[in-house]
């Protein structure tokens, strides 16, 4: 296989952008018109994923180990669309027929056989790691939703009961699906640490024009039916450093970190941990009292709520990193940062800034697919 | 500026889109970065559609190529119609996902515009409100004061300092109460014609909306 030639091959067939996905799946859909029942109505975000993906494929070749990781979380995020080792090879044929079309007179045999050798390479990986998930795990886990509440002008909180166990760590998050919005998935963290009655909470803020969050928000009602895909993120407390903790949370950024102060509390020694809740306004402090309720029952747990945009607010005012640096010394702490990215960005900037290692911030991380 | 392009020297789209340019300096001129934000943005557009009207004519080429050439069997002959067919096939199937994509984007931007406007309809509530209540204590308060001092002048039979006081504060209260639950009423009511009118608004809105979107009737 000639890697060089298979890159320089990809790097030109890749000039041609949204077309070069868009022929993909018209080629797919038109060879095996079953598939096209996997995908939402809108395909625009999906063709995103399929070059950034096989971008990434192409530009890590070299690197087998962490390609094979990639692939591998690709492999069984995948079970989920309710794909199985049958789909991978006329996905296969269609994506050789796109090659070959924007390669036009450069397209040559050779070209060919590499890239099938390629291709067969990264389905192997695929399928064998889909396959060894399911011994172990569910496609997806059926949920039903338990109750709904509108907590502020733009969140909802929503409890859900699943059919199967669904293990994960605390400040997780798994994709969701509603049959409101047929297969469109969207990644929610968890607002708990794992139950005995294994229920689980979701916050969900509204995005304006947003796909599944306006649905979820507005027409979720109890009995209603919901998928939940694999658990997945790196936002998980590390119980064994010792250190005190810093949490930060702005906006539905607090669920993930809720759950992980949950876990915290269970711990036969709980650690000083602070939290720093923020939002725009004092009705964006959608959890607050349920955050009180919980300092109140728990002496080393501090919260502290703050908000941006409002001038008449009693409590502390200013953006999350502003009130952060006022209010302590956070060089010898862990922290974890959950929240939109240019608040993760920015307060992981100040933290360096205060001396915090870069390897003590944790920060909601969703991964390859869109948050 | 810089520009890197990982397969020649040309200018490929994904390299003006990768361009970055370094800030001046401040108290220097430079251009707004939004401008040339877009105007890359056009650039890259245009050099894509070039490079795939190019693969369109180079395919079209081929295709005469081999016609004038002569079709060496009846049987590959069949083969170079199908495959022909099939493209058409996959830009056809292309164009209609692209009209779907369109609509679904239009109605995520009607429903984003929506959005956008109830919370700022909202702000400017709550912000009136506000500002509604605070004029609200301070007229009562000054009413009430009013009141207050009346009562303190007015001469009473032989009474004591402290009842004066007494009743001059009782007074004050009294009409602070009086004006502001007068004034509460009031506007509460305004709050709620306010609210029925909205709600009726975005009903008939919606119904407008729902009328005027072919997406309604044509996507599941």
């Amino acid at each position: 296989m000639d890697v060089a030639r298979l890159k320089e091959n990809f790097a030109r067939v890749a000039m041609h952008g949204d077309d070069v996905a868009l022929f993909f799946y018209s080629d797919l859909f038109l060879r095996h018109p079953e598939t096209r029942d996997m995908f939402p109505v809108s395909m625009a975000a999906q063709r995103d994923h399929l070059l950034g993906a096989l971008a990434r494929i192409v530009a890590d070749v070299e690197n087998l180990p962490e390609l094979t990781d990639f692939l591998q979380e690709l492999g069984r995020d995948h079970r989920k669309f309710g794909t199985v080792a049958d789909h991978y090879e006329p996905v296969g044929a269609s994506l050789l027929a796109t090659l070959a079309h924007f390669s036009g007179a450069d397209w040559s045999d050779e070209l060919a056989a590499d890239w099938t050798a390629a291709y067969g390479l990264v389905a192997q990986v695929m399928i064998e790691a889909a396959e060894a998930d399911e011994k172990l795990n569910p496609a997806c886990w059926d949920a039903t939703v338990l109750s709904v509440q509108m907590r502020s002008f733009d969140v909802a909180v929503f409890k859900v009961a699943t059919l199967q166990r669904l293990d994960y760590l605390p400040g997780q998050s798994v994709a969701i699906s509603s049959e409101l919005r047929p297969r469109v998935w969207r990644f929610y963290s968890m607002a708990n640490a794992p139950r005995d009655n294994g229920t689980l909470e979701f916050h969900v803020r509204v995005i304006d024009g947003g796909t599944l969050s306006m649905a979820l928000a507005r027409s979720l009602v109890p009995g209603a039916r919901l998928r939940l895909g694999p658990p997945v993120g790196t936002l998980v407390y590390d119980s064994w450093s010792g250190r005190d903790v810093l949490l930060v949370a702005g906006s539905t950024g607090l669920a993930p970190v809720k759950a992980i102060a949950e876990q915290i509390s269970g711990l036969p020694a709980p650690p000083r941990t602070t939290l720093f809740f923020g939002a725009r306004d004092a009705g964006g402090l959608y959890d607050l009292q349920d955050l009180e309720k919980m300092s109140a029952a728990a002496p080393w747990l501090t919260v502290v709520p703050c908000v941006s945009d409002d001038a008449d607010y009693a409590g502390e005012r200013g953006t999350l990193p502003d009130v952060v640096a006022r209010l302590g010394v956070w060089a010898g702490h862990d922290v974890y940062i959950a929240g939109p990215s240019q608040l993760a960005v920015a307060t992981t900037a100040l933290l360096e800034r205060l001396g915090v290692p870069r390897d003590r911030i944790h920060v909601e991380d969703f991964g390859w697919s869109e948050p | 500026m810089t520009v890197t392009s990982s397969t020649s020297r040309r200018l490929t789209p994904d390299a003006v889109q990768a361009v970055t340019f370094p800030s001046v300096r401040l108290g220097r001129r430079g251009f707004d970065e939004e401008h040339v934000r877009a105007f890359c943005d056009q650039v890259e557009a245009e050099l894509v559609r070039l490079l795939n009207e190019k693969t369109a004519l180079d395919e079209e080429v081929q295709r005469l190529r081999r016609r004038v050439l002569g079709i060496a069997s009846e049987e590959d002959g069949a083969g170079y119609r199908r495959e022909d067919a099939h493209i058409q096939a996959v830009r056809i199937l292309s164009k209609a996902q692209q009209t779907a994509d369109n609509y679904v984007a239009d109605a995520q931007d009607y429903s984003r515009q929506l959005a956008q406007d109830a919370r700022r309809h909202r702000d400017e509530i709550l912000a009136e409100a506000r500002s509604h209540a605070a004029v609200m204590l301070e007229e009562a308060h000054s009413e009430a004061s009013q009141a207050a001092a009346a009562a303190m002048s007015e001469p009473p039979a032989q009474p004591p300092a402290d009842r004066t006081e007494l009743e001059g504060e009782l007074a004050y209260l009294r009409t602070f109460c009086d004006v502001y639950r007068t004034h509460l009423r009031a506007y509460l009511d305004a709050l709620l014609r306010n609210v029925e009118e909205w709600e009726r608004a975005e009903k008939s809105s919606i119904a407008t909306a729902r009328a005027k979107l072919p997406i309604h009737r044509q996507l599941p």
